[in-house]
C-alpha cells in the first residue's frame, strides 16, 4: 500500500510539468491524445518523463483515407482497415499504392512529392502527411 | 536481344536437383515460381559456385543497401573473392520473379497482363509518366492496347528504378522516358498485334544525371499471364557503339523441389524483338 502511495504522487508530480511543457508546444494542434506506457504505476515512478504522446490527424481524415485505400484494393467491407495498418499487408503493390496517393491527391487537393509518398507505409502515415500538406496550403 | 533457348528438360524426381552454373556477364536468368508462398531468396540458394565450392547455398546472407534494396551479403575471407552475383526480385499475387545477373545491377518488375487501373489511364500517365510516354499512349486508338501498352511502360520503368536501386524517390518517373522504337520504319501501328512491332527499348534522362547510356531492356510474356521487365547494364565488350544482346535462360520453379527450363515454349513469349 504504501508503495503505491509513493507510486501514484510520483506520478501526479511528473504529470504536471510534462503536460505544461507540452501544451506550449502543441497549442497549434486541435487535439493531442496521449497514452501512458507500462501496465503499472511502480514503473512509472522509477522512469517519471516518459509518457507517450501521439499527435493524431483528424478522425475523418483517416475514415477517407481508409475509404479510399478499400476502394483501391477492391476490398470486402469486412476487412478492417485502421490507422495502424500496412498498405502492403492490405495487399497493395507498388501501382496500388501509386494510385493511392493519386487518390488521395484528389480529394484533399494536394500534391505528394516522390521522396514523401516513399515514407508511406500506414493509413495513419497517409492521414498525418495529408493534414501536413493541407497545412500548409492554408 | 538474343534468347538462347535450352533443350534440357528436367525429369521429374523430385530430389535431383542439378547444380545451376552461374550466369556470365552477358547473361541474365530469370526463373519465376507459381503460385506463392515461397520465399524467392531460397532462389539464389540453387547457385552454385562452379570455381569454388566454399559457397554452401544455404549459408547466403542477404542485407539491404542504403535505399533499401536486397543484396547478397558475402562472407569476408582473406583468400576468396565472391561472384559479383546480383539479383532482383518482383512479385504479384499470382506469381514471383527473380532475375539474377553476375557484375550487372539488374531490376525486374512483373505485372499481371489483365491489370485494370482504378484511374484513367492517361490521368494516371499525365501525373506520373514524361510526356514523351504520355503522348505515346495518347496516340493509341484503341483502349485496350493502351491499357496493355501502359502495363509495359509501368514494368520498364519500374524495371528501370530497381536496377538503379536507389528507391523511387531518386528516380521519380517523370525524370526519364522509356522510349519503344517500333520495328516498323513508319513508325505506325498498323495491326493490332504490337507485340510485334517493339524493336528496341532504351530510356533517356530528362533531369541533369545522366544514368541512362548504360541500360539494356527485355521486355517478354510470361507464363501467359503476366508481363516482366528485365533493365541491366549493357556490357560495351564492343567498344560502345554496338548492343552486346542479353541473353536470357529463364526456368519456372518450385524451389528444391522441380525446375523447367522454358525457353522456346509459351510460357516466355519476347515482346521487345529479336535481332538476329
Amino acid at each position: 500500500m504504501a508503495s503505491l502511495a509513493q507510486a501514484s504522487t510520483a506520478l501526479s508530480t511528473s504529470c504536471k510539468p510534462t503536460l505544461q511543457a507540452l501544451s506550449s508546444r502543441v497549442s497549434s494542434l486541435k487535439s493531442v491524445s496521449f497514452s501512458i506506457t507500462g501496465k503499472r504505476f511502480p514503473s512509472l515512478s522509477s522512469r517519471p518523463g516518459r509518457l507517450q504522446v501521439s499527435c493524431s490527424a483528424k478522425p475523418e481524415t483517416l475514415n477517407k483515407v481508409c475509404d479510399i485505400v478499400k476502394k483501391q484494393l477492391a476490398l470486402p467491407d469486412t476487412t478492417a482497415v485502421t490507422a495502424g495498418s500496412k498498405f502492403t499487408e492490405l495487399g497493395a503493390d507498388s501501382l496500388d499504392t501509386v494510385e493511392i496517393v493519386m487518390g488521395l491527391e484528389e480529394e484533399f487537393g494536394i500534391s505528394v512529392e516522390e521522396d514523401s509518398a516513399q515514407t508511406i507505409a500506414t493509413v495513419q502515415d497517409a492521414a498525418d502527411l495529408i493534414e501536413k500538406l493541407v497545412e500548409k496550403k492554408a | 536481344m538474343n534468347i538462347h533457348g535450352l533443350q534440357r528438360n528436367f525429369c521429374s524426381a523430385p530430389t535431383t536437383l542439378l547444380p545451376v552454373q552461374l550466369p556470365t556477364r552477358m547473361e541474365s536468368h530469370l526463373w519465376y515460381v507459381l503460385p506463392d508462398a515461397v520465399k524467392s531468396e531460397t532462389l539464389l540458394k540453387r547457385y552454385v559456385d562452379q570455381t569454388n565450392d566454399r559457397v554452401d547455398p544455404r549459408s547466403l546472407n542477404f542485407k539491404k543497401n542504403g535505399y533499401g534494396k536486397p543484396e547478397v551479403e558475402w562472407q569476408i575471407a582473406d583468400d576468396w573473392q565472391p561472384p559479383a552475383l546480383q539479383f532482383n526480385i518482383s512479385h504479384t499475387s499470382s506469381l514471383i520473379a527473380c532475375g539474377v545477373t553476375v557484375d550487372s545491377p539488374i531490376g525486374i518488375d512483373v505485372e499481371e497482363k489483365q491489370r485494370k487501373l482504378k484511374h484513367h489511364i492517361l490521368a494516371f500517365a499525365r501525373r506520373y509518366f514524361s510526356s514523351h510516354e504520355v503522348e505515346h499512349l495518347t496516340s493509341i486508338s484503341d483502349i485496350e492496347i493502351q491499357r496493355q501498352q501502359f502495363i509495359k511502360l509501368w514494368t520498364l520503368k519500374e524495371a528501370y528504378v530497381k536496377a538503379l536501386g536507389r528507391g523511387f524517390s531518386a528516380s521519380p518517373f517523370k525524370t526519364f522516358t522509356i522510349q519503344l522504337k517500333a520495328a516498323a520504319k513508319r513508325g505506325i501501328y498498323l495491326s493490332r498485334d504490337v507485340e510485334s512491332e517493339i524493336s528496341e527499348i532504351s530510356v533517356d534522362s530528362l533531369g541533369s544525371e545522366n544514368l541512362t547510356n548504360n541500360w539494356q531492356f527485355l521486355l517478354l510474356e510470361l507464363a501467359g499471364s503476366h508481363y516482366a521487365a528485365i533493365c541491366m547494364q549493357k556490357h560495351n565488350t564492343l567498344g560502345g557503339k554496338g548492343n552486346v544482346p542479353i541473353k536470357l535462360t529463364a526456368r519456372r520453379t518450385i524451389p528444391l523441389v522441380e525446375d523447367e527450363c522454358v525457353l522456346g515454349t509459351s510460357a516466355v513469349v519476347p515482346i521487345s524483338g529479336l535481332t538476329f
